[in-house]
This record gives structure tokens, C-alpha cells and sequence, in this order.
């Protein structure tokens, strides 16, 4: 289970956001561009460290004081893929690895049911460089994934493509964390985006605080704010 | 970029590296036969080891110590790090033979941390120690702040999502960090030694003896005029400009394979 209390203050913002997840669940963070949800998510990652508050998974306490990031159970994917130029694209897969657990059956079958579902086997050796921005996305959800992290945190990583890819890594994703039973949090401004990753449960944020939680349906039935009621209506 | 402007561009940097190469017309200069015989031979050729070895170790020491701190300051804000660079600038900005002075007169047997070492038998004048630890001081700058920037260029989000993938900061570093900088290592390593071996300024002051090829320059100059110098020069480019040359061959290759 994830708790998590974020106090961030920055100097257009103050971020101040409670939420809980229990495992294997899902929760989507829905708001404006700059209302603060990648902010929690960074917090949450400790790519940020927060000013005030806590962060605690399941018996493991991330903040305070600061978990090094080498030590946190999670897996991190953003709108910059981030895959090491200098590596290939299998190597940037099996990067977080260890070469013990690597050479294990299962870790060999759950690269390959990857390589396969992700469709990367013409890719596999190509340079991480020179793949295309669609294909380094699915990349680098194969490196998260590789390690079977039990908490996702997810930054608006289908920025930018197309939906016919973005289709595909949503059902991928939630094929993947009823598979393996991992805990997602979600960022994007797009509701229908984050409606199918995250179904079950909404934490609207606006100006660096909670203004609505809920379901999808409660949030459709009755927006809490005009500005909220903007960002659910159709274009 | 069509075949034309490509042309001309090439055309510009041939001018550039002629006018760069233009001072070494005087090894055509008529200064009278080159002389080479034993007498110059002999003392010339020790002088190419010295600097060869003598260098090479200060190389060693120079990466050794100058890439965790260069890789510390990169991490630094800007104040600390503006702090570090400007203690590096001081070496940099010293006068050759200032440095030269002010080291013989700390690391010499009237300095504190000179006698010291005497106690210990090292001689920190006209000593392999001195030569050593002069071409440390005016190489180390040159290198550490090249290597900052080299470090700077590396994205810091590609290094929080490596340790996020499980990586201790030592293996981020040398996973990450240190491939994704070599170019500008390789840079930074390749100034650092053309600006010891080539020293002169600081070394005639805290190691005349054992002479390096800039020294024997010199000598050669005093003793036997220009004649004696020329062979040396030619020597001196064919030893001292392959290493650092092929340290940016060896970077480019890894950067394309």
C-alpha cells in the first residue's frame, strides 16, 4: 500500500496533496497542464524531494528522510523516453538487471513474453540512438516492466503519439499490471487518456491542491469546479 | 549542406589550418645544416623519455584525482561551483615561471611540506617528484574544467533513471556518466597533456634537471644555436602529438559505433 502526504512548494505553486493506493490498484492524477500532478509524481519518485509530509510503501518509508533512488521499488516512465544513447536496445531492457537474475529461466521467459507482446524483436539490437520516438516509448515501458516493479508511476508517457500507439501501450499496461499485480499512478490532462489506464479511481488536482477524488463517474456526474467541468467537456 | 557551401566551408578550414601551421615554415628557414651528431643526439633522446614518462605519470595522477572532483563540482549549485572554478582559474592564470617560483619556494627544502618530504628522501627540486608535480599543477585545471563540462553535458534525468533502475551512484557513474562523457574527457585529457608536456616556464624553474624536451630545447638554444634545435622541434611534434591524437580517435569510434 502506498500513502503518500506531499507538501512542495515552488515559486509559482505550492503543491499540497494527500493520497492513498492500496496493491495492485490504480489511480489516476487529472488536472491542468501546471496544476502540480507531475510534481507529486516526482515527489513520489524522488527524481523531486519534497519540502514537507511523507511517502511510505507498504513497510518501506521513501521520504523522510530521502530513500536513495537505487532503493526505491518503482518504476518511472515520463514523456522523454530516456534511454541511453550509448546502449542498444536489449541492453537498455536488461539495464536494471542484475546479471544473476538475468540468467534465470523466468527472468529469460518474462524478457521474451516482453520482446514479443511489445513487438521489439526487430529492434533488439539496433542502437537505442537511431529507433524512432514510438518505438523508444515502447522501449522504455520494456525497461520499467523488465524489473517487475511493484508501484508504476507514469508521467503523461503517451505525450506526442499517435493513438493508435497509444492504444496499444494502454492495453499493454493494464494487461501488464493485472499480469504482474503492480500498483499505478497515472499523470495526463487527456480524460480519456487516463480513464482506460486508470479506471477505478480519480484524484482531481488544481493549483497544487485536491479539488475532487473519486470515480470516473462521479467526476462526470458532477465536476467540483467550472475550471474542472472545462477540462471534461468534449472539444 | 549541398556539395557547394560544403566546398567552400572546406575551403575556409584549409586556410584556417595553414594559417594555424604557418610558423612551422621556419623549420625551412636557412639557419645553416641541422646538427644531430651524439653530442646533441644523446642528451635529446633522454630528454623525449623524461617527457614521455615523466608526463604519462602525471596524466595518471591528473585523472585520477581531477575526474571524482570534476564529477563533484558538476554536481554542485552555482555558487559552490563557481567557488571550485575560480580556485582552478589560479593555476591557469599564473604566469608559467610565477608557478614555477611559488612551487620551488612551497615544495622546496625551505618550504614546510618540502621538508617534510626531504625527511622521507623525496627531493621536491630538480627531481622526477618535482618534474612531476609541476606538470600536476599546470595540467590539473586545464583537465578538471574541461571535465565539468563534459560531465554538464550528461542529462541529469538519464542519471536519476538509471539509479531508478536499481544502480548504486559509483555504477550510474561509470555505466552512464562516464561513457555518455568520454568525448569531452577525451578533450579535456588531450589539453591537459599538450599543456604539460609542452611546459617550459614552471619546469626550467623546479626541474631543470631531469631536463624534458622543452628544457632541452632551450639548452640546445644556449648552447648550440638554432641548428640544434630544429632536429628536437621535429622530434618533440612526432612524440607528443600522436597520444592525444589518438585519445580523440578512440573517442570519436566509440561515440559513431
Amino acid at each position: 500500500m502506498l500513502k503518500a502526504h506531499i507538501i512542495k512548494k515552488r515559486r509559482e505553486l505550492s503543491v499540497d496533496v494527500s493520497l492513498e493506493l492500496e496493491r495492485g490498484q490504480s489511480l489516476g492524477l487529472f488536472g491542468a497542464s501546471g496544476a502540480g500532478k507531475s510534481t507529486v509524481l516526482a515527489c513520489i519518485a524522488g527524481i523531486e524531494e519534497p519540502d514537507d509530509g511523507f511517502v511510505k510503501l507498504d513497510h518501506l518509508q521513501l521520504f523522510p528522510p530521502s530513500l536513495p533512488l537505487h532503493r526505491r521499488p518503482l518504476g518511472y516512465l515520463t514523456q522523454e523516453p530516456g534511454l541511453f544513447p550509448h546502449l542498444s536496445v536489449s541492453e537498455n531492457i536488461n539495464f536494471g538487471i542484475t546479471k544473476e537474475t538475468a540468467a534465470t529461466a523466468e527472468q529469460k521467459q518474462w524478457i521474451k513474453t516482453l520482446r514479443d507482446r511489445l513487438q521489439l524483436d526487430p529492434l533488439w539490437s539496433a542502437p537505442a540512438s537511431l529507433i524512432s520516438g514510438g518505438q523508444a516509448r515502447r522501449v522504455s515501458l520494456a525497461r520499467m516492466l523488465a524489473r517487475k516493479p511493484p508501484l508504476v508511476l507514469l508521467d503523461e508517457p503517451f505525450a506526442g503519439l499517435d493513438r493508435q500507439l497509444v492504444r496499444e501501450l494502454i492495453d499493454d499496461l493494464v494487461f501488464w499490471a493485472q499480469t504482474i499485480g503492480f500498483s499505478m499512478i497515472a499523470v495526463d490532462h487527456h480524460a480519456e487518456v487516463l480513464k482506460r489506464l486508470c479506471p477505478q479511481r480519480v484524484i482531481v488536482v488544481e493549483q497544487g491542491t485536491v479539488a475532487q477524488q473519486g470515480t470516473w463517474d462521479e467526476l462526470y456526474g458532477s465536476p467540483a469546479t467550472p475550471s474542472l467541468r472545462s477540462l471534461l467537456a468534449p472539444i | 549542406m549541398n556539395t557547394n557551401r560544403r566546398w567552400i566551408a572546406r575551403g575556409g578550414a584549409t586556410l584556417f589550418a595553414l594559417a594555424l601551421l604557418y610558423p612551422l615554415t621556419a623549420l625551412f628557414a636557412r639557419i645553416g645544416a641541422w646538427q644531430w651528431g651524439e653530442d646533441i643526439r644523446g642528451p635529446a633522446l633522454s630528454s623525449v623519455r623524461v617527457s614521455l614518462l615523466l608526463t604519462g605519470c602525471a596524466m595518471v595522477i591528473i585523472v585520477a584525482i581531477g575526474t571524482p572532483v570534476a564529477a563533484y563540482i558538476a554536481r554542485c549549485g552555482t555558487r559552490e561551483r563557481l567557488f571550485w572554478q575560480a580556485i582552478l582559474l589560479v593555476p591557469i592564470l599564473l604566469p608559467p615561471l610565477a608557478m614555477g617560483i611559488l612551487l620551488t619556494l612551497a615544495f622546496g627544502p625551505y618550504g614546510a611540506v618540502g621538508s617534510w618530504l626531504e625527511h622521507f628522501g623525496i627531493l621536491m627540486t630538480n627531481s622526477a617528484p618535482a618534474f612531476v608535480s609541476t606538470q600536476v599543477y599546470v595540467g590539473m585545471g586545464y583537465y578538471v574544467l574541461g571535465a565539468v563540462a563534459a560531465f554538464d553535458a550528461v542529462p541529469v534525468m538519464l542519471q536519476k533513471q538509471a539509479a531508478l533502475l536499481g544502480l548504486t551512484p559509483l555504477r550510474v557513474f561509470l555505466r552512464v556518466t562516464l561513457p555518455l562523457s568520454r568525448l569531452g574527457l577525451a578533450v579535456a585529457l588531450s589539453i591537459a597533456w599538450v599543456r604539460a608536456i609542452g611546459e617550459f616556464g614552471a619546469v626550467v624553474v623546479t626541474a631543470y634537471y631531469p631536463s624534458g624536451m622543452p628544457v632541452q630545447l632551450w639548452v640546445n638554444l644556449q648552447s648550440f644555436g638554432l641548428p640544434a634545435v630544429m632536429p628536437l622541434l621535429v622530434v618533440f611534434l612526432a612524440v607528443a602529438l600522436p597520444l592525444p591524437w589518438l585519445v580523440h580517435v578512440l573517442a570519436q569510434r566509440r561515440r559513431h559505433a
